[in-house]
């Protein structure tokens, strides 16, 4: 039972940096319809600029977060007006979009390994030693900060999006983009302000990911993870995201805990194309009909 | 001499995966972001024929070719009904668990990867060159049969291909063996050239700098695709002391082409006599309607 | 009365909880131009999307030469003879006029992959015969002098004859245009009734035409069938229809609202 508990705790513990990484993949989604493949390497630089900020500016942990988040959202908004804006001003085919993202990522990550190069750097310690517990469950104290703040996050974007005025443009435009753009919502600044907000969420990722583990170029592979829970949930449905995050984490952990850790991403791609192949809407996913 | 030579080798080698996933993507519209998955199998079949079973070259690299086809039909089976971005997540998928099996496989010494297999000498060493020409031959033909320009229909237009007749799942299909047998081909030929492989090497990069051969030739050209693998080959083992910001040139050069150039160096357009005629007309073309267009807008 | 060369039988399309099409049923005659006609928004374009297989069957059934199509896949149904164009025009757009055109007739073709693969004599001869063809069609629809020049290139009326040309290399037996006339002047409109009225004879059609035109569906249509959120609203010869105080009414209605 014990060793249930203390799974399922490291598996919440992990699958909600996948949530912080996966709700704003779906955002974006959800507005574009097209997979930002980029969003690896906007976490990965989130956790370079967290570092930095904390090693080289001294900022406490918060002031790190915070500039993880600014940095990501601008890298991600640079992104999109020089990357995926010109594409869709020429209304480009879906495949450019996707071989487009694919060129940021390689572009950014390599970028990094050219001039910080691929030595893994450590966070410095913030949290304090040894883990905290709780009857016989031990909590790793990046493993709680990473909960509680992936938590707040999450909670603070739910309702942003749900009370406010902002949130509800987002809502229409992921609806019907051309409607709401006759009703008076700017596509153009809704796009931007998704790209942000996907970007913020995955610099706090990076900072939180890059504490459990090192810093390094190729931390944003972690976001194939991310991939696959949007996929669980349903591409575009933020609780589908969230959800499916959850439930991968924990399922990893489950699996590395009772089997091997060796198989536990082996399952998690088999578990993918098995949920494309049965349901590809996901869990939460409409499954509609297109209107041709 | 030998190492000059070796750079030909390798591109010869890489033409041959890039053949295989232009059909797929410069032809057919299918990106995929688990290419070296089918890449990997090749290699794996080839070395283990090669190095444990003592098979020639040519059996083994047969014998890749086949595998990679055969798993292509059943993850075609799986992936291919789905749309778009399920797709490339899809291949991504099945990418990724290929490599992470043959890690986890003792038999083919795991993550540490197969060394010591049997390698091109002498007269061998032809073999690549063979097989590209060979490649090229078939996917030229490929492309300018009623197959291949199905494809190319279901790449520009799926509603208007299924009303003309055309079977869409069935296009995709071919589409999507045939660039898996070419991969597995490349696969032999790459364990065979260089005497070892491991897992790492047909990882997701690898995937990517496939398709952006691809790109930088053009999507929808062979003869593209020809002068990208030897020039995309080539140049970064010339240019050594770069080789750092080989890929960072390489993602921005994607970015550039798909915003500025997305046809690439000859996307749609082929380096033979009738291909420039076509060119040059459709110039002509294009200019006389630009015109029309400017005429209409004075009147 | 011989067998109809499409026939609909209370067919229905339900999307969730919206009915596009309610029990429509009406037959287009061997040979026959017909028009579907009604006001925006009336469910011809779903009808189209159903009859090529685009969307399935809610219920009601689709019978072509009087067997049942409601359930097959949409290439088979163009295999059998029936295709389309598309109201905002679907052309293979970065090839030329020919490949457009010798792409929709990969049918007549009989030489397999590998044959393809090694150029085996079939596939030359096929090829040869295949362009030949194609060439012909193009000289006949007057667009052989465009041969080489890619689609999206051509100029707007051209690229609508385009789509028609490209559905006709099917060999079909029964055309569905939908709103050919979309963005055409008068003198367009009526150069593209007679082109509606011609390929009929020669290609031996029968023709389905969705059109806004009033003009074109009463010049050329020999049978008409109204429709209006959905469901049928009348459906007779043209001066007939036009007519109707229920059909009068809708236009109206529709135009009031506008």
């Amino acid at each position: 039972m014990n060793l249930f508990l203390q799974q399922l705790v490291n598996g919440l513990s992990i699958g909600s940096i996948y949530a912080l990484m996966a709700v704003g993949y779906s955002l974006v989604y959800s507005i574009m319809n097209f997979s930002n493949f980029a969003h690896g390497s906007v976490i990965m630089l989130g956790a370079y600029f967290g570092y930095y900020a904390m090693t080289l500016l001294g900022l406490p942990f918060l002031g790190g977060a915070v500039a993880a988040a600014l940095g990501s959202a601008g890298v991600a908004i640079i992104l999109e007006r020089l990357a995926y804006k010109p594409l869709r001003d020429r209304r480009a085919p879906f495949l450019y979009f996707i071989i487009t993202a694919m060129g940021a990522s390689m572009f950014i990550d390599n970028s990094v390994i050219a001039t910080i190069g691929p030595t893994p750097k450590m966070y410095p310690n913030v949290f304090g030693q040894g883990p905290i517990s709780i009857g016989h469950i031990d909590i790793g104290r990046v493993d709680l900060a990473m909960f509680i703040i992936s938590a707040v996050a999450l909670v603070a974007l739910i309702l942003f999006i749900d009370h406010t005025k902002l949130g509800k443009a987002i809502q229409a435009t992921a609806y019907n983009m051309k409607a709401s753009a006759l009703m008076g919502i700017s596509p153009s600044f809704v796009i931007i302000l998704v790209f942000g907000i996907g970007g913020g969420l995955a610099g706090i990722a990076g900072i939180l990911y890059g504490m459990k583990y090192q810093v390094f170029p190729q931390i944003g592979a972690i976001t194939l993870k991310s991939f696959i829970a949007a996929v669980f949930g349903g591409l575009g449905s933020l609780p589908g995201a969230l959800l499916g995050a959850l439930l991968l984490g924990i399922l990893e952990t489950f699996v590395s805990g009772y089997l091997s850790s060796q198989y536990r991403d082996l399952i998690a791609f088999t578990l993918l194309i098995a949920m494309l192949v049965i349901r590809p809407s996901g869990i939460m996913g409409k499954n509609a009909e297109d209107k041709a | 001499m030998e190492y000059i030579l070796g750079i030909f080798e390798l591109s010869a080698i890489n033409l041959v995966a890039v053949l295989g996933l232009s059909i797929l993507t410069g032809f057919t519209g299918l990106f995929s972001f688990g290419h070296a998955g089918f890449m990997a199998i090749g290699a794996y079949v080839g070395g283990i024929l090669t190095k444990n079973l003592h098979y020639p070259f040519w059996v083994a690299i047969i014998a890749a070719g086949l595998s990679a086809g055969l798993v292509s039909i059943v993850i075609g089976r799986l992936t291919l009904k789905l749309k778009g971005d399920y797709f490339c997540i899809a291949t991504m998928g099945f990418g990724e668990a290929v490599r992470l099996i043959f890690s986890n496989m003792n038999y083919v010494n795991g993550a540490r990867g197969l060394a010591d297999i049997p390698q091109f000498k002498g007269a061998s060493l032809a073999i690549p060159f063979v097989v590209a020409v060979i490649a090229i031959v078939v996917a030229w033909n490929l492309v300018n049969s009623r197959q291949g320009r199905n494809m190319v229909a279901v790449r520009e237009e799926e509603l208007a291909a299924q009303m003309a007749g055309i079977n869409v799942l069935g296009s995709k299909m071919v589409a999507m063996i045939a660039s898996a047998v070419l991969a597995g081909v490349a696969g032999a030929l790459m364990a065979n050239f260089i005497g070892f492989i491991a897992p790492k090497s047909f990882n997701m990069t690898k995937s990517t700098e496939l398709t952006i051969i691809v790109i930088f030739g053009g999507l929808g050209s062979i003869s593209g695709s020809v002068i990208g693998a030897f020039l995309l080959t080539a140049l970064p083992e010339l240019l050594r002391a770069f080789s750092d910001w080989r890929l960072v040139f390489y993602g921005l050069a994607v970015i550039v082409i798909m915003v500025g150039r997305p046809q690439g160096l000859l996307g749609g357009s082929e380096l033979t006599p009738s291909g420039i005629r076509k060119m040059l007309a459709d110039r002509k073309a294009k200019a006389a309607f630009a015109r029309a267009k400017a005429g209409g807008r004075e009147s | 009365m011989s067998v109809p060369i499409l026939e609909l039988k209370g067919l229905t399309k339900r999307f969730g909880g919206l009915t596009a099409v309610n029990d429509v049923s009406f037959r287009v005659e061997e040979g026959g131009i017909s028009g579907l006609i009604g006001p925006n928004g009336a469910g011809k374009t779903t009808i189209f999307n159903l009859i090529t297989g685009v969307y399935k069957v809610s219920a009601g059934d689709i019978l072509y030469k009087g067997a049942s199509i409601a359930d097959k896949e949409p290439y088979k149904i163009a295999d059998l003879g029936v295709t389309r164009t598309f109201q905002n025009i679907r052309l293979f757009k970065n090839l030329t006029v020919l490949d457009n055109v010798l792409t929709a007739s990969h049918m007549s073709a009989k030489y397999g992959l590998a044959e393809a693969l090694f150029r085996l004599p079939r596939f030359r001869r096929d090829e040869k015969a295949l362009r030949e063809k194609t060439m012909e069609l193009l000289s006949i629809m007057g667009l052989a002098d465009r041969a080489e020049v890619v689609s999206n290139n051509l100029p707007y009326g051209l690229q609508r004859r385009l789509e028609i040309t490209r559905a006709l290399a099917l060999n079909p037996k029964l055309l569905l245009l939908d709103e050919p006339a979309a963005g055409m002047n008068p003198d367009e409109t009526n150069q593209l009734m007679r082109l509606i009225g011609e390929i009929r004879g020669k290609f031996k059609l029968s023709v389905l035409v969705i059109e806004h035109h009033m003009d074109l569906i009463m010049g050329v249509c020999e049978h008409i069938h109204v429709l209006n959120f959905g469901c049928t609203l009348a459906d007779g010869k043209p001066e007939t229809v036009a007519n109707d105080p229920k059909v009068v009414d809708a236009y109206l209605g529709a135009e009031e609202t506008k």
